[in-house]
């Protein structure tokens, strides 16, 4: 064979390997999108995952419709893909709002129930309270369940009509907020990724300083530079594991943000020092020598010319470790859980969007869903590419001339 | 004579590891001269500029052996280093400004000694700029990134962030190498006029310039002082064979 034939092999050997790796990229990324897009609406970035029931107290009043009742009926706030219409919808003057008879049918869940389709400006809604009196939201494609704790199972739009225009003094509606959003996912990845930060990047920063400004070259520096890299090695389930049996139930933080957090933290560890590392080892020893020669002590030389050269470097730390934080599932859903909810205290469990989309999937057999919560990663993710590109930029000391 | 002593350095041997770098030196350098330092790469000169201000202490495996006394107190016992190093100044090879404002620059030396009072800096930062000779060619861009001068400015500004500590001694590493002659001539110009304040050594790679600049030479070789007296006699009649080897370009 001969030398250009051989160029020609290798080189169609290059363009193939190049162009299998960018159709697989596009093939899998265009399959989330495909599969994932249509799930996809404010509703589903707004609300929590789970259906909420709550009793509701209405004052009785009378709010004439204001809009024409072929517009009224028109309205369809409600998830048409899962939700059908079974009659139409019927304006309810008493309370401001017209209701619709829908057929709903989710995965496991098929049933026939009441939701607003329309709520006046002015309806007693917005003055809507819970029995403790706290002020509680009722929005359209919200479910009535019972009023005055009549069962409206079974009954006709125009039934519950006469119902509600029966009734006298105060209502009490039995109501349900609708679920499948992932509001309460994206509020608990993000304070993930806060807790965990606010753990690992002193610690991080701190032993990398050690490591390159303090440490002297030797078995021991060494040592610790080789268990960072193993660290790195490590499968995260392994750490999962570890955060289980140490933070859950050795120090008894339970299944909760805590746990999570600090179990993340640790998985984050070898990459800040490794980057901040990388990023301290390229300030020029002429610095150290300069500010050194003009005095400074040693802190004064890392805190004051050191380290603000490296914080492209750290910059580049916290994206990866975000990037890591957001990634997670296997270690959080050890030691966060998979309870859809916002967290309120550190020691509540909460689960993140990877760990939805894997419960989701696994546990409902809901790939749309899923598929949805990874657009809605994917997208995080090519935000904080695009602002830590920009912050490393503006950081950068040697840029600014 | 005695009087103007400002580094008396007695029997002062340096190891790195096991090679020794410089063997028995013994000098005396006296204030407000300027003292160059010459002799071939690898002499020890930079080595030795370094002990004057322990700035060997960065380097681990080096051990120092004998006394340098300085302003009556050996500098090699147990002294505040830090202290040291703001009453005996360093500029090096290649300009070394900090990457922050050219401001920022000159006052760092005073701020980490703790001066806050901005007026106070503010005059330091002027009075060491225009002693240094910048003061007109920066005064309008104080808060631009230092990184942006020329290599010669930049320079003038590490001697102008040295002097803002107000040193007795400043010690120069080859300050003009990595500068073209204009600004290497601007610089030899800048420290005809800082020898009136201030001590001042300087290693040096070019015979010429410390023929032009210095009072007193010393002439290093494999670590010993081959001959260390005034520049005029060095340079037109030395005692050393040497020496004159050197000078003349015979070697190095």
């Amino acid at each position: 064979m001969g030398r250009k034939a051989k160029d020609i092999l290798v080189k169609s050997i290059i363009y193939l390997a190049t162009g299998i790796t960018l159709s697989v990229l596009l093939f899998i990324i265009g399959f989330i999108f495909v599969k994932g897009i249509g799930a996809i609406n404010w509703n589903f970035i707004s609300r929590d995952y789970n259906e909420k029931v709550f009793y509701a107290f209405v004052e009785n009043s009378s709010v004439p419709l204001t809009i024409e009742p072929k517009v009224m009926e028109n309205k369809t706030t409600y998830d048409k893909k899962y939700e059908t219409p079974l009659e139409a919808p019927v304006y309810v003057e008493n309370i401001g709002a017209a209701i619709t008879k829908v057929q709903y049918k989710y995965y496991s869940t098929d049933r026939e129930q009441f939701i607003f389709s329309y709520i006046e400006k002015n309806s007693p809604f917005q003055n809507a309270v819970q029995s403790n009196g706290a002020p509680v939201d009722i929005g359209t494609d919200y479910i009535l369940q019972s009023v005055n704790g009549t069962d409206l199972t079974g009954l006709s739009t125009n039934d519950v009509k006469t119902l509600i225009n029966d009734q006298t003094g105060q209502l009490k509606l039995k109501v349900i907020s609708p679920g499948g959003g992932i509001k309460s996912n994206i509020i608990t990845t993000l304070y993930m990724i806060l807790l965990s930060l606010a753990v690992a990047l002193p610690i991080g920063i701190f032993g990398a300083i050690y490591l390159t400004e303090y440490a002297k070259a030797g078995k021991v520096v060494n040592t610790i530079r080789f268990a960072t890299e193993c660290l790195a090695g490590i499968p995260s389930i392994v750490f999962g594991l570890f955060g289980m049996a140490f933070f859950v139930v050795a120090l008894n933080f339970q299944i909760s943000l805590l746990s999570g957090s600090l179990t993340v933290a640790i998985i984050l560890l070898p990459v800040i020092i490794r980057s901040t590392e990388e990023a301290l080892k390229t300030v020029p020893m002429a610095f150290r020598q300069g500010s050194l020669a003009l005095g400074a002590t040693k802190l004064q030389t890392i805190f004051k010319v050191i380290l603000p050269c490296a914080v492209p470097g750290i910059a580049t730390a916290v994206l990866l470790s975000v990037g890591r934080v957001i990634g997670e599932s296997a270690a959080l859903l050890l030691t966060a859980g998979t309870v859809a909810q916002i967290p309120g205290t550190l020691l509540s469990p909460g689960s993140t969007l990877t760990v939805q989309a894997y419960y989701v999937a696994k546990e409902e057999g809901n790939i749309e869903l899923a598929c949805a919560i990874g657009i809605v990663i994917i997208v995080i993710v090519i935000i904080l590419n695009i602002l830590s590109r920009i912050a490393s930029d503006k950081l950068d000391v040697f840029n600014k001339k | 004579m005695d009087s103007k002593l400002k580094f008396n350095i007695k029997d002062l041997d340096l190891f790195y590891g096991d090679f020794q770098a410089l063997k028995n030196i013994n000098m005396k350098i006296c204030e407000k001269e300027v003292t160059a330092f010459i002799g071939p790469s690898g002499c020890g000169k930079s080595t030795f500029l370094r002990c004057l201000n322990r700035m060997n202490d960065l380097i681990d495996s080096v051990k120092i052996k004998g006394e340098i006394i300085f302003d009556g107190q050996d500098i090699n016992g147990d002294i505040d280093v830090i202290n040291l190093r703001t009453r005996v100044g360093m500029v090096f090879q290649s300009p070394n400004p900090f990457p922050m404002s050219i401001y920022e620059n000159v006052a760092y030396g005073p701020k980490c000694q703790g001066l806050k009072d901005k007026t106070k800096l503010d005059t330091i930062v002027k009075d060491s700029l225009e002693r240094a000779a910048l003061w007109d060619e920066v005064k309008d861009r104080l808060n631009k990134s230092a990184l942006g001068l020329s290599g010669g400015q930049q320079q003038r500004l590490c001697i102008a962030r040295t002097i803002a500590m107000d040193p007795e001694v400043i010690l120069m590493d080859e300050p003009t190498s990595a500068l073209d002659p204009i600004a290497t001539a601007k610089i030899e110009d800048l420290m005809q006029s800082l020898k009136k304040l201030y001590t001042i050594i300087i290693v040096t790679h070019s015979m010429q310039q410390a023929g032009r600049i210095s009072d007193k030479t010393a002439f290093f070789l494999m670590g010993e002082i081959v001959e260390f007296d005034d520049t005029h006699k060095i340079f037109t009649n030395p005692d050393d064979k040497r020496t004159e080897d050197y000078i003349t370009g015979r070697f190095g």
